[in-house]
Parts: C-alpha cells; structure tokens; sequence
C-alpha cells in the first residue's frame, strides 16, 4: 500500500514537472489557418494566406500597419519626380538577410528585374511589368525605379505583400523556382521547415534590425482546413490563433474564458453586379429598383450572422480615397416604381449566379432570390464551382454574347487604394477576360477620372478624381452594393500582438505570448 | 499458381492504359482554365499565358497525352500545378499516413465487424444478434464527419484524453481510424452474419454437429472457412475505397491523406496530380483485387487457379 501512495505521488510529481515545463521553455506559437499554402514565394502566389505567411520572413519597402496605413519598412523614405515617372528611395541601413549578407539597393533591383522578367514566369509578373520600366542602383542605399507611364499608387504597390525583398545571394544559389523552398529574407523570423501537408515553421532571427523583436522563439503556421476542427484547437489550447472563424462558431468561441474573438473591419465589399450591355440591366432604372430591393441590414444578419455592415460606398472605408455614400436605401416601393416606369411592371425572369459555392453565398443568393420576388423579378440561382466561374465569367471571350446576368461576388482590395478597387472592376477596359468588370460597365466619364488619378501625384487631385468616380458609379449602379464584411479571428488571451488587417493579411510585429 | 500471378499482372498493363486515356481526356473535359486558376483572380491576360506556358497547357492535346504517357514510363508524373513540387513526393508524403490509417482501420473494424456477425448468427434472433445488428446499422447510417466530430469533441476538446488533429503519434491515429472503420465494421459484421447464416443451415454443419463436435468447433472450424469467402471480397473492397483516402475523415481530422489531395485537385483543376492518383487508385484496386482472388484459393483448397 506504502509503495502505491508513493509511486502515485512520484507519478503526479512527474506529471506536474511535464505541465510545468512549457512555462520555461521557448515561447512556440501556433497559428492554425484555414488552407494549406500554395508558396513561400509572395511574387507567385495569388492568395492573401500565402502571403500573409511569408511576412514571417520577408520584409518589403513598404508595409501596412494593423489599421493598413502604409508604413516605411526596408525603405525610408521616397521621392517622386513631378512628372509621376522616376521614385528614387533612400533604404535603411544596417538591415541584414538570414544569409548573413547586407540589405543593400542591389537586392530592390534584383527582386524587381526577376519579377518583370517574363522568363521567370511569376504570377505576379502583370502587375509589375504593367509599370516598371527599369530599376538602377545610384549607391548601396539609393534604388531608382522608372515608371512606363506615370501611376501614382507605385507606393501603395510597393507596399502590398508580394512586393518583398528576397536575398539576392540566395536567388543566385537556389535558382528562380526553387527559392520557394528555401525562402531568405530580412523579416523577423527565418525559415526552418515547411512539410506541405502538416506545417510551416519560423524561428526566431537573432540578427534582426529592429533591436528587441521578435519576441517569440518560433510560429508554427498549420493549416487545418476544417472549421469546427479549427475551433477545437483553439479551445484546447493546441493552437493559439485562429482565422478564419466562420459565424456559426463564433458564438463557442466567445463563451471560452481563455479565448477573445476579434470582429475586425475588412475592405472586402460583397455585391451583385448587373451585366449592363445586356437587357433589361441595360435601363439603369432596372438597377437602381434591384439595388432598392434589396434590405442589405436584414442580408447582414441573415446570411452573415450580423458580422457585416451594409456597403457604404463604391469602395470600402479603410481604402484610401474612399468616399462614404451610402448605405443605398431599402424601398420596395421606390423599386417597384422605378421597374414600372423603365417598362417591366409585372418584372422579368433571370439568372442569378453566385462566385462560390460555400454555405455563406448560398444564403446570400436565397435572400437575393426573395427580395428580387417582391418586385416581381424571378431568379434561377446556379451557385459557380471555381472551375466554371473561370469559364464562364472570368475568361469569357466575347462580351456580347456574356452568359452573365445577376452576379453575386466580392473584392477585396490588397492595395488599400482606390485605384485597384475601381479599374480592375469598373473601368471600361477591364471587361473579362482582361480583368473583372463583371458588369461590362463603361462610363468615359469614370474612366477619364480612373486615367487622371493615376496621372497625378498630387493627392488632393486625387482625391476629387477618385471621388467624381465613386459618385457617378453610385448614381449609375452597375452593381446593387450589399455589405462590407467583418474578419473574425480568436486568439488565445495569452497571446497578443496578432492582428487580421483589412485585406484579411496578418500583422505579427508585436507577437507575444505570456 | 505464379503464372497465375505472372499472367494477372501483365494484364495490369493494359487496363492501366485504358485508365490513363479516360482520365487524361476526362480532366480536360473539365470545365474551367488551370492556367487562369493558377494564376489568380488578380492577373493580366499576359500573366495567364505566361502561367499557361509554363505548365506546358498551351501544346496540343495528343502531345500533351504522349508527354503524360513517356512521363508515367519513366516513372515520372510531373509536377503539381498548384505547389509546383514533383507529383511523385506530393503523394510519396501522403500514401504512407493515409496507408497506415486504412490499415488501422480495417485491423480493428473487421475484429469487431467478424465477432458481431458470428456472434449474431450463432445466436440469430436472440439479444445479442438484436444489439450487433442495431449497432451495425447505427454504424451505417452515422455520418463518419458527424462521428468525428462528436469524438473529437468528447475525446478532445472535453476529455483532454487525445489530441484534436495531425498524424504524428499512435494516439492520433485513434479517433480517425475509429470514425473511419465505424461505417467498416457494421458492413462487415452485416456480411458476415448473412454468410454464417446460410452456411449454418447447410448440411455439412447438420452432419458435424450430428457427429456430436462442440458448437464451438462447428461454428469456428466448419463455418468459419465457408462463410469467409465473400466476406473476404468485400473486406478487399473496403480496403480499397479506403485506401483512396476518406475525403471527409481527412478534412476533419487534418490527415495529411490522399483524399484532400484529390478534392484540393480538382478544385484547382490541377492535372498531373488528378492523373497520377486515378491511376495509383486504379493500380491499388487490381491488386487487392488479384490478393483477394489468391485469399480464396487459401480458405477453399478446392478453388484452382488458370
């Protein structure tokens, strides 16, 4: 009986040894995200996860702050040329890679030429050689970037996360495609091990130039892609963030005392965009009465469990140079008029296709579905599998014959500026397939005010451009604008220092675990 | 017997082609660019030519088949258009977790499948077939993602007993391999007592027990053996569906498996690795098949091979 107590007692003794011993040791988060990453390579990825994930190790001359206010990083400062065509940036000084070699003017002009390099074949290759006419080095801490035409959200380019400054020496060495797999930047944390299908771990970089970060040892990114899985690792403690948080859990989550769950603002604005060279969305009367038709705050709560707020705009506040218009009212009386007086009293018959196919948009598309009933117009809802999206919308060659009518889609605009809220989407060169003006929308009047913004540098100028634009949109509705979403995240109380920015990346500067 | 072997497996070779064909022309049928895919929702025109050059989509399709074709020779399947790592290590990391599963899996569920069934028929009618065959069907009708979940919840997130997701220890192969051999056990324990059964009823089982041998040596010696054979076909047909990874076990337990590999595949129309896997598929169905068919042969002596 002695020997039992005792060998029980030795038992818990171990036993809290074993609980205790995470107290003392390294500070390891785990971040656990909702798909598997495609790269570590943010100049051949198209999705913000991947991206997100790099910012671990990479660093580019610009950056967002947790509010996506654009920050100096590598870079310190710029100067633009009056005429919008040469940027000539001064770089930090005393920043060096995870190799062991200096950050210098030569690692912006390698990075860059690689990118608009079509040789190199990198997803990201339009964006950049869309501009970029040529990059010098004037000495180790002054680059000079020439423009093809001038275009004044270079910066804001600059600033998204796949523009980053990998370590040249490193490009020598492993080569265009395979520095994928052996990522060497200057961000806080340097890569240890990415098994494709379990995790993605980062430790902790000791010769960091910003003196004191960061203030764990490592993160380990995993991606669990099932949501109720998700949240079971966060409830027992196995994960320490978690995004995203699909409203129907978010309430679990909330209940746990050692769990925060952060609703965030987002500029991912979600809307239905209307095929205005097509009859009857020709007539903008027939938009505007959809666009009444709809009560955005009841589809906020419906469909997205209140965490949205009815659209206020063109483009969503948090991007730069949004102008606040709306919410559009909701008047089923207004709406019917309006359908009379453009000649469709009894309504019509269409079709209503959504971009995806998850459990969100579906609601969305029913309560679309039932609003348009009210004034008399009758949808056939065809929720769009990735695949046919692609064939049907996004790559469609011919617009006359666009099959589209009724599309229920969002953007989210990674740039935080309204020119990439507007021309990829509104501006009359940029009907599928080119880009994703989905409503084959053109007004020279917007497209004149697109044009001039980006001539200009002077951002007052900008700002009337820009705000001429969104208004005129407004008033011609080629889309019914419905909500903003929110982003919900739970972290661990114990953690702090992770935010979910509005373009659904993360900022990590300030992780710290208690 | 080998030349049986022999003969069967060079039978693989062109069945395996066949496949290859109609897989080849099936996920170009598929609606939907890879390139445009790929490239995201963001890219230029340019881009998505660049994209689709690089992943050699821009060739006629007869090239394209023969490139598939010499590279499957070569024993090279090309590389994933979505991770650009070879196909080959994108299923080399993922067969061996999602064998081990299936193995774990079947190990437990044909135990328990074969004891409820012989129990069941032995004692058909009575209590214990009553209770085997309530559970079996409660295994059948449960969904395996509700399942997981519910024991994930209790076993996890409440107990604290067993961690929630990944592969790396024997005690995470708990949970997934019971969600995944549920549905396993009750087929097998329905068959099995179907077969026992019949064979219960046959003569030979009225002459042994006329003979005066124990219940216990009718039951296990005289219908054990007869009663296997389509129990056998069956337990190899599960394994191979198994085997093919279970999409819904794998996304809720985050098993680095083959089924999510597919579903994540074909979302992203990703070529290589939809063909490379319908074929490993197809090529892990023959063989179980040609084991199943030497199984029999070892239960029932009389069964020759030509």
């Amino acid at each position: 009986m002695k020997s039992l107590v005792r060998s029980i007692a030795a038992a818990a003794l171990g036993l809290s040894a074993l609980v205790a011993v995470p107290a003392f040791a390294a500070k390891d988060v785990v971040f656990a995200v909702a798909s598997t990453f495609t790269t570590t390579d943010p100049y051949d990825a198209n999705d913000t996860l991947s991206q997100a994930m790099a910012k671990s190790f990479y660093e580019g001359l610009y950056g967002f702050d947790k509010d996506m206010k654009m920050i100096p990083v590598l870079a310190e400062s710029y100067d633009a040329s009056t005429d919008g065509l040469v940027y000539t940036l001064k770089l930090r000084k005393g920043v060096k890679f995870h190799d062991g070699t200096d950050f210098k003017a030569d690692a912006v002009k390698a990075n860059l030429d690689r990118v608009t390099n079509p040789d190199n074949k990198l997803k990201r290759y339009g964006l950049y050689n869309n501009n970029i006419a040529n990059v010098e080095v004037v000495d180790d801490y002054t680059a000079r970037i020439t423009l093809k035409t001038p275009f004044s959200p270079f910066i804001a380019q600059l600033a998204h996360p796949s523009t980053v400054m990998i370590s040249p020496a490193a490009l020598k060495q492993w080569g265009n495609k395979d520095i994928a797999f052996h990522p060497v930047g200057t961000g806080p944390f340097k890569f240890v091990e990415w098994k494709a299908t379990d995790y993605l771990k980062v430790a902790k970089f000791d010769g960091y130039w910003k003196k004191g970060y960061p203030k764990v040892d490592t993160i380990t990114w995993k991606p669990v892609v099932d949501n109720n899985s998700r949240a079971a690792l966060m409830q027992t403690g196995e994960a320490h963030f978690t995004f995203p948080v699909p409203y129907e859990l978010a309430d679990v989550l909330k209940a746990k005392p050692d769990l925060e769950l952060v609703a965030a603002p987002s500029i991912v604005l979600r809307y239905l965009s209307m095929n205005t060279q097509q009859k009857p969305f020709d007539n903008p009367k027939v938009r505007q009465a959809i666009a009444y038709a709809i009560n955005k705050e009841a589809l906020a709560k419906v469909a997205f469990n209140g965490y949205a707020t009815p659209a206020e705009g063109v483009a969503p506040q948090g991007v730069e140079y949004a102008v606040k218009i709306g919410p559009w009212p909701y008047d089923v009386a207004k709406a019917k008029t309006l359908l009379a007086e453009a000649g469709y009293p009894n309504g019509f018959e269409t079709e209503l296709w959504s971009a995806y196919n998850y459990s969100t948009a579906q609601k969305v598309t029913q309560f679309l579905q039932q609003q348009l009933q009210q004034i008399g117009i009758k949808t056939k809802i065809t929720l769009l599998e990735a695949g046919q999206r692609v064939e049907k919308v996004e790559s469609w060659q011919d617009p006359a014959t666009a099959p589209v009518r009724l599309y229920y889609v969002g953007w989210s605009t990674s740039t935080g500026e309204a020119d990439w809220a507007l021309r990829p989407l509104l501006y009359g060169e940029s009907w599928p397939p080119k880009l994703f003006n989905t409503a084959y929308y053109k007004n020279d009047k917007v497209d004149a005010d697109i044009k001039g913004a980006q001539l200009t540098t002077v951002s007052t100028e900008k700002a009337k451009f820009y705000k001429d634009a969104q208004e005129t949109i407004w008033k011609d509705a080629p889309w019914a604008p419905l909500v903003t979403e929110k982003l919900l995240s739970a972290h661990n109380k114990k953690l702090t220092g992770v935010y979910v920015i509005p373009d659904a990346s993360f900022i990590f500067t300030d992780i710290d675990l208690k | 017997m080998l030349q049986y072997i022999a003969k069967r497996l060079v039978g693989l070779v062109p069945t395996l082609l066949l496949v290859g064909l109609l897989v080849f022309l099936f996920v170009h049928l598929l609606p939907g660019d890879p390139a445009r895919l790929a490239a995201g929702p963001e890219a230029t025109p340019e881009t998505v030519a660049l994209v689709r050059s690089d992943l050699g989509l821009d060739q006629p399709l007869p090239r394209q088949f023969a490139r598939f074709l010499n590279g499957v020779v070569h024993w090279d399947f090309g590389t994933s258009l979505r991770t650009k790592r070879p196909v080959a290590t994108e299923i080399g990391d993922r067969f061996m977790p999602t064998f081990w599963l299936t193995l774990w899996s079947m190990a437990w569920s044909v135990a328990i499948g074969m004891t409820i069934g012989i129990l069941s028929a032995v004692w058909r009618n009575r209590w214990p077939d009553r209770v085997g065959m309530t559970l079996a069907v409660s295994g059948i009708s449960f969904p395996a993602f509700a399942l997981g979940m519910v024991l994930m919840q209790i076993f996890s997130v409440e107990l604290g007993w067993l961690p929630t997701v990944g592969d790396d220890t024997w005690r995470h192969y708990i949970l997934p391999s019971l969600t995944l051999g549920a549905a396993v056990a009750a087929i097998m324990a329905r068959f099995t007592r179907s077969s026992f059964v019949d064979i219960l009823g046959e003569d030979y089982i009225r002459t042994a027990r006329a003979k005066g041998l124990d219940e216990r040596r009718v039951v296990i010696k005289h219908g054990m053996r007869n009663a296997l054979i389509p129990v056998v076909t069956m337990m190899g047909l599960q394994f191979g569906f198994l085997l093919g990874g279970s999409i819904v076990v794998e996304k809720v337990f985050n098993w680095p498996g083959l089924g999510r590999l597919l579903v994540d595949a074909v979302d992203m129309r990703d070529y290589p690795v939809i063909q490379a896997l319908v074929l490993l598929f197809s090529l892990e169905f023959i063989l179980i098949n040609l084991i199943v068919d030497i199984l029999y042969g070892i239960i029932n002596p009389t069964i020759r091979y030509r």
